[in-house]
């Protein structure tokens, strides 16, 4: 464990100094994805200055859920982009190859080879957006709040990359499989917004399905009410948790169904 | 001597969708696509011992490294059982990985962006190479190597041959028991594959690495291994020393002379007179030198000779046995039954 | 007209391959288009948590029934009008290969225009029907009216063609910024996003304060989206319509000489540069 930790923080070192060299590519990505996240909450704001509240939510409650299903959504995008990757072109290129000859888990190789600073424009916006919003809101604070909200975090972003995990080794069958994943991530699109704006079928798939109701909204509004922590955290925890394990289920068979490229 | 790399009656199924040509071929595949499984490795058994460096040879589409995908624990066998040092690679790859290693030429293992030094230091992290172990290691292997002085580039600014060479040097960083290089050479000019094959030699010798490796330099071949396992659709189709491929397959010889009068070889007609076909016999003329190549299963030397001599008025003359390249040229066209 | 059978005879390849390949990569076709018409329905349901909360009939304007045929049909013309020759183009300057296609005797936009009009027949076939006749259904229940206007459908399919060809120039242009940026991702996200919310796609032009939207009305973007889109919902009055058309024919005209333009000083600089 500790010996992967240390191979974790060697490989973003020296993606670091990667990063240096192709400071403008960076750059530009990260104000990409910002400028993505503004327009989004720019929308937000127009829709808002013609009506006071949408569904019983106020300005401030959307933007901090909105802020918050970017917490976990940066986090996976920061720390395991190389996901995609997977999916588009390194299977069906023959490139995983290289992650089965050495002696780590290649799960764990692939995910740490890259770091994907573009997700700081994500990672601002989120800033910026709780910034603006806790302070005008009246959160509920008691002690717990803070290591529960770590928690919450982990378990999130612990959905997101399961996810990717799963839609990624498809490809071990069918070779790429970046569209799958392509389709599977424009969902987490609803967790942005109250889930109470979707009709009943909707939030049935948001939350049992493919439950990225618990990347934002349920613990979300668990930190904005004080209500109903065992579905809303506990719900995170266990969507979390249930994802990780069939991911890595998933991985481990697609490992021996891999078939290379020819030569 | 003990084997290092057992292998039985491994087998490897692909499946594969056939597409039919045209665009009327794709409306077919979109709605009924055709599956085929392919056998592209089909019951090959063989034994490598310890320290022998064992030449993989066989034409395009062979099997060949699908072969040592298996062996590296990157594909898992449909059937059939490979042991590598006792071990079967994908019963727990992690471990097993540690004892080999792999070089494929066609596609680099190291990273892109990264200078090469900085790639050796992600690398021993991954193996766990003690210090000081490292720093022998890397003096080792910039001696055989010589990566001295492209150490610090980063690797997508390396030529070719630095490539290869840091490549090996990659693969060797942890002291493996056993190297996998899968056409170390391709590509590579006279001059850096000679380097290549001493530092394989050097490093075989120096600590008994065993070393299988697959080409289609056959030069490699001739200067490296003692033993050599050819497949053809595979299959294994020979299995043993260069001298037992020489005396198996090495029927044919080369006659050369010169003939004192380059119109004479109007004269001379082997195949009327000994009625071969071509596959038995073929000549070769350029201006007075004249080369006859001819299967001694078919008709013997002395006869060659004492025709030609009755014949024409030659000069120089000369018999040689056929090159290996030649043999695997006729074993890979099918010529030599097996 | 041998002459245009003779460019036609030269071209067609070019599409097929274009449907070929699209047959090739089917499965991701379809995912791309699932994922992409998904955030056309949380746009629907965003909006109708609006219309909820307004208590009015109207927002701006647009009623629910106005919203809902904007979202799907602005949707559909995104995705018709989406050229990814750029991308093409972008990547065989970084790798190179564009010098294949520079020895080979066809013109450049040409040879991507065809290929990709070939893929987007299939796209054509598989989603205009069905996203037409779904907004239509969806508007004749809500209201009991029969709304679809065959004069104004048939105006939209010409502003469609437009837009189209006023995407691809631009695409073809913003391909060539690869010889400035090496990399084009970071730069695509951006103009993307850039795009999508000028053009109208996000939200129409209408909601934006007065000013703004004036601006943005006359910028090429409105043309790629929000002035077919509004001719087909029948927002637009005959003269309005003329207008419209007539500035996306001015836009398609710059945009094709400015992409002249600018492959030219690529040639100089691909010479230059010795790739």
């Amino acid at each position: 464990m500790l010996r992967y930790l240390r191979l974790h923080r060697i490989f973003i070192s020296q993606y670091l100094k990667r990063l240096m060299e192709y400071k403008t590519d960076f750059l530009l990505g990260a104000i990409g994805l910002l400028i993505a996240q503004a327009l989004g909450v720019l929308f937000l704001n127009i829709i808002f200055s013609a009506i006071p509240a949408l569904e019983g939510y106020t300005f401030e409650e959307v933007l901090f859920i909105y802020g918050f299903s970017l917490i976990p959504k940066s986090l996976d995008h920061l720390f395991f982009d190389n996901l995609w990757m997977v999916g588009y072109s390194i299977i069906r290129k023959g490139d995983f190859d290289k992650y089965l000859t050495r002696p780590i888990n290649s799960l764990y190789y692939v995910i740490v080879e890259r770091f994907c600073v573009d997700a700081f424009g994500e990672m601002l916006t989120c800033v910026l957006l709780l910034i603006y919003s806790v302070p005008k809101l009246s959160l509920p604070f008691y002690w717990y709040t803070i290591p529960l909200l770590l928690v919450v975090i982990v378990f999130a972003t612990m959905i997101y990359t399961s996810l990717k995990i799963i839609t990624s080794a498809i490809s071990f069958w069918t070779k790429a499989s970046g569209h799958i994943t392509h389709m599977l991530y424009m969902t987490n699109d609803f967790a942005k917004y109250p889930v109470t704006i979707y009709n009943k079928a909707v939030q049935a798939v948001i939350t049992y399905v493919i439950p990225f109701a618990f990347t934002a909204y349920f613990p979300a509004s668990y930190f904005l009410t004080g209500r109903d922590p065992l579905f809303c955290i506990g719900g995170t925890v266990v969507a979390g948790t249930a994802l990780f394990l069939l991911a890595v289920f998933v991985w481990n068979r697609g490992l021996k169904a891999y078939e290379s490229a020819g030569s | 001597m003990e084997n290092m790399i057992y292998v039985e009656n491994l087998r490897k199924e692909f499946k594969k969708i056939i597409k039919e040509p045209g665009l009327k071929g794709s409306f077919k595949a979109l709605f009924k696509p055709h599956r085929e499984i392919v056998t592209a490795v089909d019951g090959i058994s063989f034994e490598v011992r310890k320290g022998e460096i064992l030449g993989f040879i066989g034409p395009n589409g062979a099997g060949k490294s699908t072969v040592i995908k298996m062996l590296t624990g990157i594909l898992t066998p449909t059937s059939g059982v490979c042991r590598i040092n006792g071990k079967i690679p994908q019963d727990d790859r992690k471990n097993y990985v540690r004892e080999i290693g792999v070089v494929f030429g066609q596609r680099t293992q190291l990273w892109w962006d990264l200078a090469l030094r900085e790639t050796y230091a992600v690398l021993k992290e991954i193996y766990e190479v003690p210090d000081d172990r490292y720093h022998q290691r890397m003096a080792f292997l910039n001696e055989v190597l010589e990566l001295d002085s492209f150490i610090t580039s980063p690797v997508r600014t390396l030529s070719l041959g630095q490539r290869m060479r840091a490549d090996i040097a990659a693969s060797l960083l942890h002291s493996p028991k056993v190297l996998f290089l899968d056409e170390p050479t391709i590509g590579l000019d006279v001059v850096v594959k000679e380097n290549i094959r001493s530092a394989i030699r050097k490093i075989n010798e120096e600590e008994g690495t065993t070393v299988i490796l697959t080409t289609h330099d056959l030069s490699d071949i001739e200067l490296l291994c003692e033993r050599i396992v050819m497949i053809d659709k595979g299959r294994k189709v020979f299995d043993g020393g260069l001298s037992k491929l020489k005396g198996e397959f090495g029927q044919m010889r080369t006659f050369s002379f010169e003939l004192q009068n380059a119109e004479d070889i109007r004269k001379l007609g082997y195949h009327d007179h000994f009625k071969l076909s071509d596959d038995d016999l073929s000549l070769s003329v350029s201006g007075k030198s004249v080369s006859v190549k001819f299967n001694t299963d078919k008709v013997k030397v002395e006869d060659i000779i004492s025709y030609t001599l009755s014949s024409v008025h030659i000069k120089d003359m000369e018999i040689r046995d056929v090159e290996i390249e030649e043999i695997i040229k006729r074993l890979y066209k099918r010529e030599v039954s097996v | 007209m041998t002459r245009v059978r003779r460019f036609f005879r030269t071209y067609i390849p070019f599409s097929r391959a274009g449907v070929q390949e699209l047959i090739a990569y089917r499965v991701n076709f379809l995912c791309f288009l699932i994922g992409e018409i998904m955030s056309a329905f949380i746009m629907f349901f965003v909006w109708k948590a609006v219309f909820n909360s307004t208590g009015e009939k109207a927002f701006m304007g647009f009623t629910m029934e106005d919203m809902v045929v904007y979202l799907f049909i602005s949707f559909l013309t995104g995705y018709l009008t989406y050229s990814d020759g750029a991308f093409s183009i972008g990547e065989e300057i970084v790798d190179g290969s564009i010098a294949m296609r520079m020895i080979k005797p066809c013109s450049f936009d040409m040879c991507f225009l065809f290929q990709e009009l070939g893929n987007r027949l299939i796209s054509i076939a598989m989603i205009f029907v069905p996203i037409v006749a779904g907004v239509e259904i969806y508007r004749y229940v809500i209201t009991g009216v029969l709304r679809f206007d065959i004069r104004f459908f048939l105006l939209y399919l010409l502003s469609l063609v437009f837009a189209y060809l006023i995407s691809f120039y631009f695409n073809v242009c913003y391909g060539f910024m690869a010889f400035f940026f090496k990399n084009l991702w970071g730069t695509s996200l951006i103009k993307e996003t850039l795009v999508s919310f000028l053009s109208g796609a996000v939200i129409p032009l209408a909601f934006l304060p007065k000013g703004l939207a004036l601006v943005l009305n006359f910028l090429p973007f409105a043309s790629l989206s929000y002035t077919p889109v509004m001719i087909y919902m029948g927002m637009y009055s005959v003269s309005q319509i003329i207008y419209s058309l007539l500035l996306q024919l001015f836009w398609l005209i710059v945009m094709y000489l400015l992409s002249k333009l600018v492959w030219r000083s690529a040639v100089k600089r691909l010479s230059v540069q010795g790739g």
